[in-house]
């Protein structure tokens, strides 16, 4: 049992006074009285001390009873203020009369007859009275000190007094308390923060240490940190790095050659329209060899595909846009990497022309992954798609027929979440020839694009997306760092 | 969308089996179920397969797929005897025409209903909202052939479809509703297409309305089918999935001759393809047999070419297949998508982080480490919080959108700092102090580059707080810099330094200047800085620009 030493002061001085009242203690001790009753039922909690608490009420004059003190209730002050009778008029000019008139006549010490004023001679003071000469005498009334209440109750009616609580502690030492005194105490001031000093002379070794409440809170710290979405990027990016990935950037404008054209989308495609996307004003010279891409668009260039038929327009394919996905830097990329193997992957800013709302966004990331490499096929994708969702922590995947309209076969990758079901999560194929083939890339492509904003929502349990960029300080302080797999 | 409603006792009547097995395969084949209703499932295809937007072209395929009846559907044409002429003068207005005459169609009020929602399907997937294609369906037996197809007046007058008077094509491109919605597609021309009979009456103003006196009803029992255009072959696949559509309801369907061409001859195209193609891009080792039965599931003809190749007849409805990969996608999927064994390719590759985001991460490490959360603000913003409110000109390299969604998304940010001070005014009633940072792309004159700034705001940030992070940030990152007195008007004058390296100012910071603080309503002082990461060694050069 280790007390502190405010409870082995305690226990001294009751050694020689065996019970007391709390505030005589806290003068023998030199501090508050609140603080003794602190010391005593931490000691108390140990049966070492008893403490009783008892609860007093008594009476007290109001500021209004106090201007009364010693002169008496108006109404006694205002019957002494004449002889047998006066006229109304006259008694009216006392300051007191407004208030004591009416109890005058209540307690019927006068009458009034034709505007004069007259004592009935019934004047003898009743119990109010006796108890405000009572408090006049020793500034309180104790609760129950005045056989019949009545005339404290009268008064407290009054408003002249007021009741007051006081709780008050007698502490007394039990005989454990005493058996332990007897053993004799260490009273050495206990030390708090240790100084360099006591650390350095070895004096730490004897010195009685402040114990501490462990239980009590600690004063909050909010450490810098990173996003919480960002931290689900970052997860996302090791992942693919593991998987022997390699990192891509690139900027945020691109010419529509390079955001449709390329990707062989139909320049009358629905995407391609002012309603969908952000166009700039912004225009973009051809790559070189842009030609090939314009044939493939024509007529299928020198593949088996018969393109799409019509005429091509330079002048739409300068046009710049806000990308609308990463896959214009994939095929880049690869035009930039014609030789396998190519594993690349890019989470890039992509833009669509949507209104905001609590689903849709007008800009949110994305993630891509191309795979190029002889003899890559189909099970492939599969293959690391199924790799990738379940380092994700997505254990169960399953594949569906899907459209994109730059590869083929098209897969939907579902994924499955507690609660939720089967859940479209991207899309992925193999880039189609009208793609590959005009930009010199020989060998089959895999690739794949996830909304990632969708997952980071599944993950933090979000139902909004603009919470993401919303920053709310107060969520990325209480997000954990580390959340665990959910 | 095209989002199709497959009524069940009609599809289970067309395609000889029950609805569950139809509910359950149907995912596996392509397609996303929408909704289960009672008397019929709502079923969402792909745009590249507008021949499944009707019942009969649903259970067509899927008796294939289900293995209940294999190989091209055969379908048969006769001579109509009825001729078309197109007018030269349409060759620069909707030059193209396809027809047929479509006969002993059973039509109730389910039927129209079916193949009104085919035609929309259709104006919006190939059609590309009826200025590639436009279709009309009439009563053949209201009119009199021979037909013409003819650049007309504007003026000439008719009754459209749900109207009771005649009016002028001008007056229906402003008072008729289908006029208004489309009135983009024709009102430039000097004249409109027409569609008129032997006596000149009116059959179709395309691609805008019908007339009144060929409307089909559920009495029609032959049809006269008109689909007008910009694409040839985008007509003919409208024309073709009409056509094998109705016919697999049971109508027959006969030619026109449009201009001496006799039209449609729902012909299959052949192709031919490799086997070990085929085999290399699944991953399958197929024999020619088994892929050709494969792809008779799928509805084409299909029968092994020598020992390495299929010879291939693709119905006249499959507009989808353009090369031979879509063939073997449909490979693919009669095989079964769920059937194919995932695996990894052998080849080891090495994982490579990029430069700029290795710098964007040792941001991270040394921001985080001086106590700063991270935001990720949108990169749209507007000009006001940009530059009004920092008390900063434009940057002339200042992308606008030329058609912004809202008034605060109308530029691409040009620097974080003013997004970092919209963060705090929206932060306002959280706890002080409060420090954010951000790092992320910007983008000038077309080009993309990252930057990074930072806030602090609480009763005692100062200059000394902003120029200790600075330093802190810049000796992290090796950037050898120097400070001089900066200009920037967003910092208070006296208290603003900017980050000089190579003689270049590449970020500032500073107290910001308490206008700004009271353009974004904030209520304590703010310390700052912003830095161009271009400036740090290391910084690549110039990425894949547009």
């Amino acid at each position: 049992m280790e007390l502190t030493l405010n409870e082995k002061r305690l226990l001294v001085v009751l050694g020689t006074m065996g019970s007391a009242d709390a505030a005589v203690l806290a003068e023998k001790m030199d501090t508050r009285r609140e603080a003794v009753v602190q010391y005593a039922n931490l000691a108390g909690d140990r049966g070492l001390v008893d403490v009783e608490k008892h609860v007093a009420r008594r009476y007290v004059p109001t500021e209004e009873g106090r201007a009364y003190m010693g002169k008496g209730l108006p109404e006694r002050q205002v019957l002494e203020s004449f002889e047998e009778s006066i006229p109304m008029r006259d008694l009216q000019g006392h300051p007191l009369a407004k208030i004591a008139i009416g109890w005058m006549r209540k307690k019927g010490w006068i009458a009034i007859t034709g505007g004069v004023v007259t004592k009935t001679g019934k004047t003898a003071p009743g119990p109010d009275e006796a108890a405000f000469a009572r408090l006049a005498e020793s500034g309180e009334i104790a609760d129950g000190e005045i056989a019949d209440g009545e005339g404290v109750a009268d008064l407290a009616k009054r408003g002249l007094v007021e009741e007051e609580e006081t709780v008050a502690y007698t502490v007394s030492i039990t005989a454990r308390g005493r058996e332990l005194l007897s053993q004799g105490l260490d009273l050495r001031e206990e030390a708090g923060t240790l100084t360099r000093e006591q650390i350095l002379s070895g004096e730490w070794k004897s010195l009685p240490l402040r114990r501490y409440d462990v239980t009590k809170l600690p004063k909050r710290a909010y450490p810098g940190k990173t996003h919480p979405y960002q931290r689900i990027i970052d997860e996302m990016r090791r992942i693919l790095f593991d998987m022997g990935f390699e990192e891509m950037s690139g900027g945020i404008v691109q010419s529509s050659f390079w955001n449709f054209d390329a990707l062989f989308q139909p320049q009358d495609h629905p995407a391609r329209e002012m309603q969908d996307t952000f166009f700039l004003g912004e225009r973009r010279p051809l790559p070189k060899g842009y030609e090939r891409v314009r044939d493939m668009h024509e007529h299928g260039g020198e593949t088996s595909s018969t393109g799409w038929g019509g005429t091509w327009s330079a002048e739409k394919a300068e046009q710049c846009v806000l990308r609308t996905h990463t896959t214009g830097l994939s095929i880049q990329h690869l035009t930039q990497h014609p030789n396998p193997p190519v594993k690349a992957f890019c989470i890039g800013r992509v833009y669509r022309r949507e209104a905001i709302d609590p689903t849709h966004l007008a800009e949110f990331e994305q993630l891509e992954g191309i795979v190029m490499d002889e003899d890559v096929n189909l099970r492939h994708l599969l293959g690391f798609l199924k790799e990738f969702y379940a380092k994700m922590g997505f254990e169960k995947v399953r594949f569906r027929p899907g459209y994109f309209p730059y590869t083929e076969p098209s897969v939907e990758p579902e994924v499955y979440v507690d609660g939720l079901g089967w859940v479209e999560l991207g899309g992925s194929g193999i880039f189609r020839q009208e793609v590959t083939e005009p930009l010199g890339i020989e060998h089959p492509v895999l690739a794949w694009g996830l909304g990632i904003s969708r997952v980071a929502m599944l993950r933090l349990g979000l139902r909004d997306l603009r919470h993401l960029y919303r920053s709310d300080i107060e969520w990325i302080r209480e997000t954990p760092v580390y959340g665990g797999r959910r | 969308m095209a989002i199709i409603t497959l009524p069940y006792r009609y599809l289970e009547r067309l395609a000889g089996t029950d609805r569950q097995t139809i509910i359950d395969r149907i995912p596996m084949f392509g397609a996303d179920i929408e909704r289960i209703e009672e008397d019929h499932v709502d079923v969402e295809f792909f745009p590249n397969r507008p021949d499944l937007y009707s019942p009969e072209g649903v259970a067509r395929a899927m008796r294939g797929f289900l293995g209940l009846e294999e190989g091209l559907p055969a379908y048969t044409v006769r001579p109509s005897g009825i001729t078309f002429s197109v007018d030269p003068g349409l060759a620069d207005i909707r030059p193209f025409l396809g027809s047929a005459v479509i006969r002993n169609v059973n039509l109730d009020e389910e039927a129209i209903e079916s193949l009104m929602a085919l035609q929309e399907a259709l104006h919006w997937a190939v059609g590309r909202g009826r200025g590639k294609v436009a279709i009309g369906v009439h009563d053949l037996d209201t009119v009199k052939p021979p037909f013409r197809y003819i650049a007309s007046s504007r003026n000439r007058s008719f009754v459209p479809l749900d109207f009771e008077r005649e009016m002028t094509m001008e007056e229906i491109l402003t008072d008729h509703p289908k006029g208004r919605d489309y009135a983009r597609l024709v009102e430039d021309f000097p004249k409109f297409p027409l569609i008129v009979d032997a006596d000149d009456r009116v059959l179709s103003f395309p691609p805008i309305i019908n007339g009144e006196l060929t409307r089909v009803t559920a009495a029609t029992k032959n049809i006269l089918l008109d689909c007008t255009g910009t694409d040839r072959r985008a007509v003919m696949t409208a024309v073709n999935i009409i056509c094998t559509a109705l016919a697999e309801a049971g109508a027959t369907v006969e030619t026109v001759t449009v201009d001496g061409e006799e039209m449609p001859t729902l012909a299959p195209a052949e192709r031919v393809v490799s086997v070990a193609e085929c085999s290399r891009l699944l991953g399958l080792s197929l024999t020619p047999q088994e892929m050709a039965g494969l792809l008779r599931r799928m509805r084409f003809d299909a029968e092994p070419d020598g020992d390495s190749r299929v010879r291939i007849l693709v119905p006249c409805y499959r507009s989808d297949i353009l090369h031979d990969w879509d063939i073997f996608e449909d490979v693919a999927i009669a095989y079964g998508i769920e059937n194919f064994d995932a695996a990894l390719p052998a080849t080891s590759t090495v994982a490579q982080e990029h430069p700029i985001s290795a710098i964007a991460g040792a941001v991270r490490s040394v921001m985080t480490g001086l106590g700063y959360l991270e935001a990720i603000p949108f990169t749209l913003t507007n000009e006001r919080v940009l530059y009004a409110n920092m008390q900063r000109e434009p940057a002339p390299g200042t992308l606008r959108l030329l058609h912004p969604i809202s008034e605060e998304q109308t530029v691409v940010r040009t620097d974080l700092l003013p997004l970092l001070m919209e963060m705090l005014l929206a932060n306002k009633h959280r706890e002080l102090p409060q420090r954010l940072f951000a790092v992320g792309d910007v983008v000038e004159d077309c080009v993309t580059y990252p930057k990074v700034a930072a806030v602090s705001i609480h009763p005692a940030a100062d200059f000394s707080e902003a120029y200790a992070a600075a330093d802190v940030l810049c000796r992290e990152l090796s950037l050898a810099y120097m400070v001089s007195e900066s200009a920037d008007p967003a910092f208070l004058d006296g208290r603003r330094g900017d980050i000089v390296v190579d003689g270049k100012i590449v970020g500032v910071f500073g107290e910001i200047h308490p206008a700004v603080l009271g353009a974004f309503d904030l209520e304590h002082p703010v310390a700052a800085l912003a830095l161009d990461l271009r400036a740090v060694p290391g910084y690549p050069a110039l990425p894949g620009t547009p």
